[in-house]
């Protein structure tokens, strides 16, 4: 699992989100209706583009609630986008419904965080692994059960031991295996792993992300791998997405990302991750308040709230993706002077630049705590 | 009526008589001394349906006054019993035997008196869920005034001065003393409970996976609050977490724990460049780190296998059946504690550590034992 094989750049995306948006509307009450005030909206994805391509696993990074899940429950259509389109091998299914969507179900399966519950409990691993193809009608009984052992071999776990077995006679590990050999039973293209190991021990973390990166070279799946780890995202992904309240900040091959990050959001999330060397503890700039709700989105750029290198310029517009000269692309005015030249009365951020605009705002929540 | 206390923004100035008595109280808790615990042979068993079973087994440690200790292990080695025993919140079925000596009084066998004498006051617990340690009902800035008023003759406008100054010290703007625990977020729900542990300067503090919960930006957030009181106020701490770069950061000395038992305990430097047990080997080499730049990236290494049935605890050593250096001796007889230098391991092969370290960093060592497990 050391080296990931090269994607070609212009091979074709299995899955494809072009400005995809999903905003989920607040409920508003009978007064505030009377009164004619809109119900609220969460911009919980806001414009996201992405394209995931053959044997490739893409990392999503981001804080809770920055939309990474969000995000992967779209890309399936377990949530409806509200804009913006997602392409799979080319075909629309943004608005599938019926027939097409269950076609397109079959070939997009997704791995949930916590294997405690999401097996049921009252099925054996044998019924839980066989229930989607019973629901997509496929083979007969004894065909299915072949099927079910062919992908209980594919995550290791014998067969013949465990196929009449409970989830709770099995452990974190062998349940987390068990809801990828549910995933893969269909034989899908795609799969997206929302935080696979986030409840597992260290000790058998590695396991199953190894499984994840040997299953995407061995059947050519496309991957979305989910996950606050930045840590465990260098060791299985081809190219890395970092989010932050809806959209990506930055993205790039998984080495660049995380070795020279460009995007302060990104540099701040490398910099929380702790080292392993005894008694040296990195020094690390706060990060002010907590991220913005997305039902107040800020104007300007989404991250300009808590950056420590903040501007009126950031503040006022928001950055584009732009192209790196590294190959990375980031959305950041330090990166990226369309935005300054355009509006030259507003002062435009320099990296490394601790700015009056940023301490103003630390000074007020300072004043807050006296 | 404290239910009822409507959320203020700000607090009115404290009037001079509490100023004084805040700062008299401020000097009593500052004059306090970093405390000194000594476990010796400390066990837990509980006893359930389906038998008794020791959750600790013979465990011993000690954390010398004003450093931290590390206590790292997988779910299930027993971290969280350890300190739920400490703490005398460990359940009725559950027996527990040994000493835990701090400063120099024994504090396993205290009743329900002695226990409140020393509960905050002289050790104090941040807990894994913040999200359930805080009573829904009352405001944060009560239970924190109220754990003051239990141990210190002070008045109530006094005590919440003091809550005042232990929500600065963790970030937290003062106004949201009168806020209930749903208006915090998990993060500042986090905080909140560290001041509370802080708020009469316990000697001793015992943290029990204080960020498990948190994403990694808090998580960092939280542990440079937490080093940096740590650190000005030298105070002692247990840290118990599974993640062994938090205890790399912030721990002088470290013992590892599997299935109930010490694995390998000693100053955290010579642990975790120089681990004696297999076991430490393994959760270093499964650990996940960022890539150097240029580099070769190391293989990330899972050791396979589960951890044994406590109920059936195997007859020799319990890392055996995971581990691949094991020989007919380790399945047959428990081993011995091995002391070298400062560091401390049970296991037979201590003396070939060298060669098994190495033998560890390759995933061949560790892949060639699934056919066994």
């Amino acid at each position: 699992m050391t080296d990931r094989p090269t994607i070609a750049p212009d091979a074709p995306a299995v899955i494809e989100a072009r400005d995809l948006k999903t905003h989920f509307q607040g409920h508003t009450g009978l007064i505030n209706a009377m009164l004619g005030l809109k119900p609220p909206t969460a911009r919980a994805l806001d414009g996201v583009d992405l394209r995931i391509r053959e044997r490739e696993i893409v990392g999503l990074v981001g804080e809770s609630g920055c939309g990474k899940s969000t995000l992967g429950m779209s890309l399936v259509r377990m949530y409806q986008p509200t804009g913006g389109q997602i392409l799979y091998r080319g075909d629309e299914i943004t608005k599938a419904v019926g027939r097409q969507l269950k076609d397109y179900r079959r070939q997009a399966q997704i791995i949930f965080q916590d294997p405690y519950s999401s097996l049921n409990p009252r099925l054996t691993i044998g019924q839980v692994i066989e229930e989607p193809l019973i629901i997509h009608g496929i083979g007969n009984a004894a065909e299915r059960r072949e099927k079910v052992i062919k992908a209980m071999e594919l995550v290791r776990i014998p067969a013949a031991d465990n196929i009449d077995r409970y989830p709770s006679d099995l452990s974190g590990g062998q349940r987390q295996r068990i809801a990828i050999a549910r995933a893969l039973v269909l034989e899908p293209k795609f799969i997206v792993a929302d935080e696979p190991v986030s409840m597992l021990d260290v000790s058998i973390q590695a396991s199953v992300l190894e499984l994840l990166d040997e299953l995407s070279r061995d059947l050519g799946l496309a991957v979305l791998y989910i996950s606050h780890d930045i840590a465990t995202v260098g060791y299985i992904c081809n190219h890395v997405a970092v989010m932050y309240l809806g959209r990506i900040v930055e993205e790039g091959k998984a080495e660049d990302v995380l070795t020279r990050p460009l995007h302060p959001y990104t540099q701040r999330l490398m910099a929380a991750i702790p080292r392993m060397d005894p008694g040296e503890a990195t020094e690390r700039v706060e990060l002010r308040g907590d991220v913005p709700s997305p039902l107040a989105v800020p104007p300007g750029c989404r991250f300009s709230s808590r950056c420590p290198y903040t501007t009126p310029l950031c503040e006022a517009v928001e950055p584009d993706l732009s192209d790196q000269p590294s190959g990375q692309r980031v959305r950041c005015h330090i990166h990226d002077d369309r935005a300054a030249r355009a509006h030259p009365e507003l002062t435009p951020p320099r990296p490394g630049l601790v700015t009056e605009t940023a301490d103003a705002g630390i000074l007020v929540e300072t004043l807050d705590h006296a | 009526m404290a239910a009822s206390t409507p959320p203020r923004a700000g607090t009115r100035p404290a009037s001079a008589a509490t100023l004084a008595q805040l700062a008299e109280l401020n000097q009593r808790l500052a004059w306090k001394p970093a405390a000194r615990l000594q476990v010796e042979g400390l066990s837990i068993g509980y006893s359930t349906l389906r038998g008794r079973f020791h959750a600790v087994e013979d465990i011993s440690f000690e954390v010398p006054a004003g450093t931290n200790l590390g206590l790292v292990g997988e779910s299930g080695c027993g971290k969280s019993t350890v300190i739920k025993a400490l703490m005398g919140l460990q359940p009725a079925n559950t027996s527990v035997s040994g000493r835990a000596l701090l400063d120099g009084q024994d504090i396993l066998g205290l009743d329900d008196r002695g226990l409140r004498d020393i509960r905050w006051n002289s050790i104090s617990l941040i807990t894994q869920s913040a999200m359930n340690s805080l009573d829904p009902v009352y405001t944060i800035g009560d239970q924190i005034a109220e754990a003051i008023r239990a141990h210190e003759r002070v008045s109530r406008a006094t005590a919440w001065a003091r809550a005042e100054e232990m929500f600065a010290l963790v970030g937290l703007p003062a106004g949201r003393l009168y806020e209930f625990p749903h208006m915090f977020s998990g993060g500042m729900r986090q905080r909140a409970v560290i001041a509370m542990a802080l708020a009469l300067n316990a000697g001793m503090l015992l943290a029990d996976e204080p960020t498990t919960a948190l994403d990694p930006i808090m998580q960092s957030q939280i542990m440079t609050r937490i080093r940096g009181i740590h650190a000005h106020m030298r105070r002692s701490m247990i840290l118990v977490t599974h993640d062994i770069a938090v205890v790399a950061e912030t721990c002088e000395n470290t013992v590892v724990m599997y299935a109930g038992k010490m694995a390998e305990s000693g100053p955290t430097a010579d642990v975790l460049e120089r681990p004696l047990h297999p076991y430490t080997m393994g959760l270093q080499n499964a650990f996940p780190r960022l890539p150097v730049p240029g580099a070769p990236r190391q293989p990330l290494i899972s050791i396979p296998g589960v951890v044994p049935n406590l109920l059936l605890p195997p007859p020799g050593c319990r890392f055996a059946s995971r581990c691949p250096f094991a020989t007919d001796l380790c399945r047959t007889t428990a081993p011995p504690v091995v002391r070298h230098g400062a560091q401390v391991a049970t296991c037979h092969h201590t003396d070939r550590s060298e060669e098994f370290r190495a033998a560890a960093a390759r995933p061949e060592t560790w892949r060639n034992m699934r056919g066994a497990a």
